[in-house]
């Protein structure tokens, strides 16, 4: 646990939850009237017990999915994925390329430093909130 | 992409790993008419390839993902290649939406998002097929779900096209912008050569 104290220090962004450990939940700006956001993040389980993502939501937003993009013999595919598994003490993250929370239909535009309230559903039921933040990517650093 | 047999990798220092950022045409391919246009009513075709070194994406807009991180690496590529090459070789980015039945009303802004000069334009069916098999690129609309949400599948890298309108490169991701900028440095490089035989 020392590892993710200290993460929690450095990111004010770590959301400690029953669930998972989210550290750096954010929405890549996107232009203006884009009609779907991605968010990404990692999700640590620290618990002893495997944990099952099996829905998502979003406010602000008319629906969100857990989305996977791929990019195989040159063709860039996307599709929706039905649950993430998180094993005790696996580590996901949702990034560019590959696991990403897709978000549909913004119902206002974004800016950087908005922040995007997103809700995990649990296969059991439980829910866990994650607060977003929007920010501009950057490229070649 | 059985043309595609010459390839150039670039690797990078350390560690044994080998990127490869582009690939060669064995044979440049004369790219056919075309018309492209936006919502602004600006237009993009054949003749807009003349004299200019020129990029161009296949995409749709509702892609949070590739599309978006191609773009924005794309940028980054241009401004280093701008550090390698005469400010007139420094190529144009045009990005081509596929799916004009959702980003036809508002194309023209996507691209501009990742920089001001970058273009974007849609078009009808029989265009977006013309210029999809003249650059030997993909795409295909999936089927709707119950929402009517449909996902588009599409090539992933980038057509180099050169000033005498010849495909002659694709780019691939990563897209890393210092390799990338290398590769197109060197392409041009290759092409004047060939220009002044
Ligand atoms: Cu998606």
């Amino acid at each position: 646990m020392k590892s993710l104290f200290a993460a929690a220090l450095l990111s004010p962004t770590v959301a400690f939850a029953d669930g998972l450990t989210v550290d750096t939940p954010m929405v890549p700006l996107a232009p203006a009237n884009a009609v779907a956001h991605a968010a990404f993040m990692s999700l640590t389980n620290p618990t002893e017990d495997a944990q099952q993502i099996v829905g998502v939501s979003a406010e602000g937003y008319m629906m969100a999915h857990i989305h996977m993009s791929d990019i195989k013999n040159d063709i860039a595919t996307m599709s929706a994925v039905d649950m993430i598994e998180v094993a005790a003490g696996q580590t996901i993250t949702l990034q560019h390329g590959g696991l990403h929370i897709m978000l549909m239909r913004p119902m206002e535009a974004k800016a950087e430093g908005d922040i995007v309230a997103i809700t995990l559903e649990f296969a059991d039921g439980s829910t866990q909130a994650i607060d977003a933040e929007v920010m501009r990517m950057t490229h070649g650093m | 992409m059985r043309r595609l047999i010459q390839i150039l990798a670039f690797v990078l220092a350390g560690p044994a790993v080998a990127q490869v950022q582009g690939v060669e045409l064995e044979e440049p391919v004369l790219m056919p008419a075309f018309a492209f246009s936006n919502e602004l009513e600006e237009n993009f075709t054949q003749d807009d390839l003349k004299d200019a070194w020129t990029l161009i994406m296949f995409g749709f807009l509702t892609c949070p993902d590739v599309c978006p991180f191609t773009l924005g690496n794309l940028e980054a590529a241009v401004a280093e290649t701008g550090m390698r090459v005469r400010p007139d070789n420094v190529p144009q980015v045009v990005f081509i939406s596929v799916d004009p039945e959702r980003d036809a009303p508002w194309v023209s802004e996507y691209a501009k998002f990742f920089h001001p000069d970058f273009e974007s334009f849609t078009g009808e069916r029989a265009q977006i097929n013309t210029l999809i098999e003249a650059t030997d690129s993909f795409y295909r609309l999936m089927e709707p779900d119950a929402d009517g949400y449909y996902e588009v599948q599409h090539t992933s890298s980038v057509s180099v096209i050169a000033p005498d309108g010849t495909l002659r490169a694709k780019l691939q991701p990563p897209f890393d912008p210092g390799l990338t900028a290398e590769f197109l440095a060197r392409l041009q490089i290759a092409y004047r050569k060939e220009m002044t035989q």
